[in-house]
C-alpha cells in the first residue's frame, strides 16, 4: 500500500499560539504511515468571517485552502472547529464549479485523532505518560465531526496515563471564536463553571482537542490559580507532554 | 464599543446570585429527565427524522391545510378568525371578550399569547385577567414576564414565590414549601374559574382534518378555563397546524419527552367547537384566531426551517449561555436558541442583533432539538444578514477586514506573524499574559497563554520536517 | 384584501417563490397520500408496550409512581359498588360521590350520588370512554352524561375503565378522535405542576389523587 499524502493544515491559533501541537500532530501522522506535507500557502480557514455572517470574505479563504489543499489525499489538522468549517465550505459557494471542489476537499478533511483512529487505525505503542488526565469534549469536533471515542480510544493506549471522568464533558467551555471577546462576561461565566468541574475531578492534566478551548479554558483556570496542566491531546499521544504545558514558560 | 441593552441585561442577569440557582435548579432537573426518558425510548432518533418530515410537509402545504383546518372547525361550529400581526390578534380577542360582555377573563398559559401581548391588551381594556397557569400566576403577581417557554417562572426560586404568594393571596399559604403554595393557589383560582366569562387557550397543534385543536399541560387548568365559562377563545400561530390527530401523537412522543421528560402530559385535550346539544357542560361559543405575525414571511425565507419548533424548550435547557443569563436577558418572548432565531422575525434585527451573536454555536441545542431544527444554521444565516446590512460594528469590519486581506496573502500573513509575535510576548511575564492593550475581553478574566517566540510555519520553513532541535 | 386572503396569499408566495426554493405545489389527494406514508411504519416511532397484551401494558403503566395514580382490579359491574366503597374507606371519605351520570353508575348502592360536581368537591366518578396502553391513559368524551369538570374539580377522581375499552397505542385512539366530541381529554394521571424550582407536587388544579378502577367483564 502507498502511503497516503497528507497536506498538514497547522491552523492560524496553533501557528502563531503553539506550534508544538503542530509538531505533535505531524510526528503521529508519519508514524501514522503519512507522507506529510505543510502547504506553505495556508493561513486560517476563514472561521471569524464565517462566524461573524462575512459570507464573502469567509469564501475567498475557503478558495485558498481549497487551492492548497485539494491535490493532496487528505487535509488533517489538530482542531475540530476548523476542520469543521472546511467541512462546511460546500455552502459558501453558490457556483457549481468551486462548490464540486469544496465538496472533494470537505469528504477528505479530517481532525488529526479521528484520522489516526478511523482512517489509518493507527494506535499508540510505547508511549507512557505518568499521570491524571481529563478530557473536554470540544464542540466542534464532537457534534460536527463525531470525534468522542477515538480520543478516548486513543488516550487508553498511553501507558501509565489515568483518565479521571469529567462532568459536563460534553458541555461548551464558552470559548465560541470570537463570542468569547464580544461578550466576556457571559464566556467568563461559562469558563468558570467549567474550571470548578475541572478542578473537581483532581486530575493533573486537562486534555482537549482543540487549542481555541484549551487557550480559554488554560487561561481561566491560570487566573483562579489552579494547577491543572492544560495540554493538546495530539501533544500526549506524540510523547511531547514531558515538556511545558500550555502557559509554561519553554 | 458601548454596552448594547441585550450585555446590560446579562450583565444584571450574571450579577444575580439567586437567578443562577433557580435556572440551575429548572433545568438541571430538565436535563436529567429528558435524558431518561430518551434514554428509554429507542426509536426516539427515528421519531425525530419523522417529526421533522412531519412538519416540513405541513409547511409545504400550509395554505391548504389552513383552508382545510378552518373549514373543518367552522362545522364544528367554531368561529375561526385571522390576524395578520400581533396588534389585529390582540384586537380580535379584545373585541369577542367584549362583544361577550366579559368582565373576567382566565387564561391558561401561552407563549403565542404572550408574542401578541394578550396580556397587556386585555388589562388596558378593563377586562379582570387571571392567568391559571400556576408559572403564570407568579409572573401575574411579580408583574413579569416569562422567562422560559416551558416553566415562565423559573427564574424565580421557591423563597421568592413565598414571598408573592404570603403577600397576595388571602388568605395566606399554610407554609412556605411548594406543596402548601401550589395548594394555596389551586384555592385561590378555583374560585376564579367557576366565574370566568371568557376562557383563552392556546394550541399545541392544530388538526387539519377534525378542525381540533390540541392543548397539552400537567396542571389541568386548560380544561379549567375552557369548560365553565361562556366562551372560548383559542389563539394559535398557523404553524401549528398537523395533518390530522395520528401525526399530532407522533409530535406529541416528543414534545413531551423533550420538554419535561414525561412520555405524556397529564392531560392532552383536544378541542373542537363549542357545548353540543345536551352535553353536561362547555362553552356556547369557540372562537380560534389564527395568527401570522411573520411566520408566512418566514415560509419564503431562509428561517423556514424554524417554523418546525413546537416549542418543547430543550434547546434552552441545554444552552450554556441561557443557563448563565436566564430568559429575561434575550429581551424577547422567546428565550435560547430558539429565541435567538425567532425574536429577529418578530421584533426585528436591529432591535436584537445582539441575540444570534450571543452563542458560541456549540451546536447543543441542535443536538436535542426533537424536530432537528438546524439551530446553527438559521442563528449563523441572522449573523450574515446583520453583517450584509452593515449592522456590525465599525471596530469589527475592520478588525475582520484587516486579517482577512492578510489571510489572503500567505507570504505577507506569515511575515506578519514573525513580526507580531516578539511584540506579542513583550506582554507575557512568565508564560503567561496578564494584560495586553485590545485584549480586555480576554484578559479582564483569563490569562493569555504567551505566544511562540516563532511560529510554526516559520519554523518549518527553516527545519523541515524534521523539525527544530 | 382580508386578512385571511392577505395570509393565504403571503404563504403561497414564500411557498412559490421563497429564496428557501419552490416548493412543488400538489393537488389534495397527492397531499394526502404524503401525509398518510408519513405515518407508514409506526412500529419504529413509537415505544414498544410494556407488556405483551395492552390490558397488562396499561396495568404495569399504571404502577409506575411518577403517574401518581392507583389501580383496582374488579371483576364485573356488580364488584364495582364494593371496590368503590373500599377505595373511599381506604382515604376516609364519605359514602358520597359526585357521579357523571353514566347510566352505568346508576347501580352503585351504598353511595350518595349526586350531580353535578360542585368546585370543592371530595370525589367524583366516571367511566372513561377508553383507555391507551403505551401512556396508561384514559380517554373521555365530553357529552351528555361525560361533564368534563367532574373529572378536573374534584380531589379523587374514580375513574371506571372497562378492559375491552383499553387501546394499544396513542395512535390507535387517534381514530375515535375524529368523533369530535367538543372535548377530548386524554388523562394520564394526577395533575401536577414542577412550576416551582422543577418541583413535583400533585394536585395542582386538577385531581390530586386518580384511582382507576378496571373492569374485566
Ligand atoms: S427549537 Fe427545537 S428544541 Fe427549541 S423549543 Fe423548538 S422544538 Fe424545542
Amino acid at each position: 500500500m502507498t502511503k497516503p499524502r497528507v497536506g498538514l493544515f497547522v491552523t492560524c491559533l496553533v501557528d502563531a499560539m503553539r506550534p508544538q501541537i503542530g509538531w505533535a500532530t505531524l510526528r503521529l501522522l508519519e508514524r501514522a504511515g503519512c507522507n506529510v506535507e505543510v502547504p506553505r500557502a495556508q493561513t486560517c480557514c476563514g472561521q471569524p468571517a464565517g462566524n461573524s455572517g462575512d459570507k464573502r470574505g469567509a469564501e475567498k479563504l475557503a478558495r485558498q485552502v481549497i487551492e492548497a489543499f485539494e491535490g493532496y489525499d487528505y487535509l488533517v489538522g489538530p482542531s475540530g472547529s476548523c476542520v469543521g468549517q472546511i467541512r462546511s465550505y460546500p455552502t459558501l459557494f453558490s457556483d457549481q464549479g468551486w462548490r464540486s471542489r469544496a465538496e472533494g476537499l470537505s469528504r477528505k478533511s479530517f481532525e488529526i485523532l479521528g484520522f489516526l483512529n478511523d482512517v489509518m487505525g493507527w494506535k499508540p505503542e510505547g508511549v507512557r505518560l505518568d499521570a491524571t488526565a481529563t478530557y473536554h469534549d470540544s464542540c466542534s469536533g464532537l457534534r460536527e465531526l463525531g470525534v468522542q471515542e477515538q480520543p478516548r480510544a486513543l488516550l487508553e493506549g498511553v501507558e501509565g496515563l489515568q483518565m479521571r471522568p469529567l462532568d459536563g464533558a460534553n458541555v461548551c467551555c464558552g470559548f465560541g471564536g470570537t463570542f468569547c471577546v464580544k461578550y466576556p462576561e457571559i464566556s467568563t461565566a461559562i469558563v468558570s463553571e467549567k474550571a470548578a468541574n475541572i478542578v473537581d475531578t483532581g486530575a493533573d492534566l486537562l486534555l482537549a482537542g482543540d487549542l481555541g478551548c484549551l487557550m480559554n479554558m488554560a487561561g481561566r483556570l491560570h487566573r483562579e490559580g489552579a494547577a491543572t496542566r492544560c495540554f493538546h491531546t495530539a501533544e500526549v499521544l506524540a510523547g511531547m507532554a514531558d515538556g511545558p504545558a500550555i502557559g509554561e514558560e519553554g | 464599543m458601548g454596552a448594547s441593552a441585550f450585555t446590560q441585561r446579562a450583565h444584571d442577569a450574571l450579577a444575580d446570585p439567586n437567578l443562577k440557582t433557580a435556572i440551575d435548579r429548572t433545568t438541571g432537573t430538565a436535563e436529567t429527565k429528558r435524558a431518561a426518558a430518551v434514554g428509554a425510548f429507542p426509536e426516539f432518533q427515528a421519531a425525530r427524522a419523522r417529526g421533522a418530515a412531519i412538519k416540513d410537509h405541513v409547511i409545504a402545504n400550509l395554505d391548504h391545510y389552513l383552508v382545510e383546518f378552518e373549514r373543518n372547525a367552522q362545522a364544528a361550529g367554531a368561529h375561526v378568525h385571522w390576524a395578520r400581526d400581533k396588534a389585529e390578534a390582540a384586537e380580535i380577542v379584545t373585541r369577542i371578550c367584549k362583544d361577550a360582555d366579559a368582565k373576567l377573563v382566565t387564561r391558561a398559559k401561552s407563549m403565542l399569547g404572550e408574542e401578541i401581548g394578550l396580556p397587556h391588551a386585555l388589562d388596558d381594556a378593563g377586562i379582570e385577567r387571571v392567568e391559571t397557569d400556576l408559572a403564570e400566576h407568579i409572573i401575574q403577581l411579580a408583574h413579569e414576564r416569562p422567562s422560559h417557554i416551558i416553566w415562565p417562572a423559573m427564574h424565580r426560586t421557591r423563597e421568592d414565590v413565598a414571598t408573592l404568594f404570603f403577600k397576595d393571596h388571602h388568605p395566606p399559604p399554610d407554609a412556605d414549601d411548594p406543596a402548601s403554595m401550589v395548594a394555596s393557589a389551586r384555592r385561590i383560582l378555583r374560585e376564579k374559574f367557576m366565574s370566568a366569562d371568557v376562557g383563552i387557550s392556546g394550541a399545541n397543534f392544530l388538526i387539519a382534518d377534525t378542525g381540533a385543536t390540541c392543548t397539552v399541560t400537567n396542571e389541568g387548568n386548560a380544561e379549567l378555563s375552557t369548560t365553565p365559562p361562556r366562551v372560548h377563545i383559542v389563539t394559535a400561530g398557523i404553524e401549528k397546524l398537523v395533518p390530522s390527530t395520528d401525526h399530532a401523537m407522533a409530535l406529541l412522543r416528543l414534545l413531551v419527552r423533550s420538554a419535561t421528560g414525561g412520555e405524556v402530559t397529564q392531560y392532552t385535550t383536544f378541542h373542537s367547537g363549542p357545548k353540543r346539544p345536551g352535553d353536561a357542560d362547555g362553552p356556547e361559543e369557540m372562537h380560534i384566531v389564527l395568527v401570522d405575525n411573520g411566520r408566512s414571511r418566514m415560509v419564503g425565507d431562509e428561517f423556514r426551517q424554524m417554523l418546525r419548533c413546537i416549542r418543547c424548550g430543550a434547546c434552552m435547557n441545554h444552552c450554556v449561555v441561557y443557563r448563565q443569563i436566564g430568559g429575561h436577558a434575550y429581551g424577547g418572548t422567546y428565550p435560547g436558541p430558539m429565541g435567538a432565531v425567532l425574536t429577529p422575525v418578530l421584533d426585528g434585527l436591529a432591535q436584537s442583533r445582539d441575540l444570534p451573536h450571543a452563542c458560541t454555536m456549540n451546536g447543543r441545542c441542535e443536538e436535542v432539538c426533537p424536530v432537528q431544527i438546524p439551530l446553527k444554521t438559521l442563528l449563523k444565516a441572522w449573523r450574515v444578514r446583520s453583517w450584509d446590512s452593515q449592522q456590525e460594528v465599525g471596530p469589527l469590519r475592520m478588525g475582520l477586514g484587516l486579517w482577512g486581506f492578510a489571510a489572503r496573502r500567505p507570504r505577507l500573513y506569515h511575515f506578519g506573524t514573525r513580526l507580531a509575535l516578539p511584540v506579542m510576548r513583550l506582554f507575557g511575564k512568565g508564560g503567561w499574559i496578564r494584560r495586553m492593550p485590545f485584549a480586555g475581553g480576554w484578559t479582564d478574566t483569563r490569562d493569555l497563554p504567551k505566544p511562540a517566540a516563532r511560529s510554526f510555519m516559520s519554523q518549518h520553513a527553516n527545519h523541515g520536517n524534521e523539525g527544530p532541535k | 384584501m382580508s386578512a385571511r386572503d392577505d395570509i393565504l396569499a403571503a404563504v403561497q408566495k414564500g411557498l412559490t417563490q421563497g429564496q428557501g426554493g419552490a416548493v412543488q405545489r400538489r393537488n389534495p389527494d397527492a397531499i394526502r397520500a404524503e401525509a398518510a406514508q408519513l405515518l407508514a411504519n409506526l412500529d419504529e416511532i413509537r415505544p414498544d408496550l410494556a407488556a405483551g397484551d395492552p390490558v397488562d401494558a396499561f396495568v404495569a403503566k399504571c404502577a409506575n409512581p411518577a403517574l401518581g395514580v392507583t389501580l383496582d382490579r374488579v371483576a364485573n359491574w356488580q364488584a364495582l359498588p364494593r371496590a368503590v366503597i373500599a377505595y373511599l374507606d381506604q382515604h376516609d371519605l364519605p359514602h358520597r360521590l359526585s357521579v357523571s351520570g353514566d347510566p352505568r353508575l346508576d347501580a352503585l348502592t351504598g353511595i350518595e350520588a349526586h350531580q353535578p360536581c360542585a368546585p370543592d368537591e371530595a370525589a367524583a366518578i366516571s367511566v372513561a370512554d377508553w383507555g391507551v396502553a403505551e401512556t396508561g391513559s384514559v380517554v373521555i368524551h365530553s357529552a351528555p352524561d361525560q361533564p368534563i369538570l367532574n373529572a378536573m374539580l374534584p380531589r379523587h377522581w374514580l375513574v371506571v375503565v372497562e378492559e375491552k375499552k383499553i387501546l394499544p397505542f396513542l395512535d390507535d385512539y387517534a381514530t375515535y378522535a375524529a368523533s369530535r366530541p367538543r372535548n377530548a381529554v386524554l388523562i394520564t394521571g394526577s395533575s401536577g405542576t414542577t412550576d416551582i424550582e422543577g418541583f413535583f407536587v400533585r394536585g395542582a388544579h386538577g385531581p390530586g389523587f386518580v384511582h382507576v378502577l378496571l373492569v374485566a367483564g
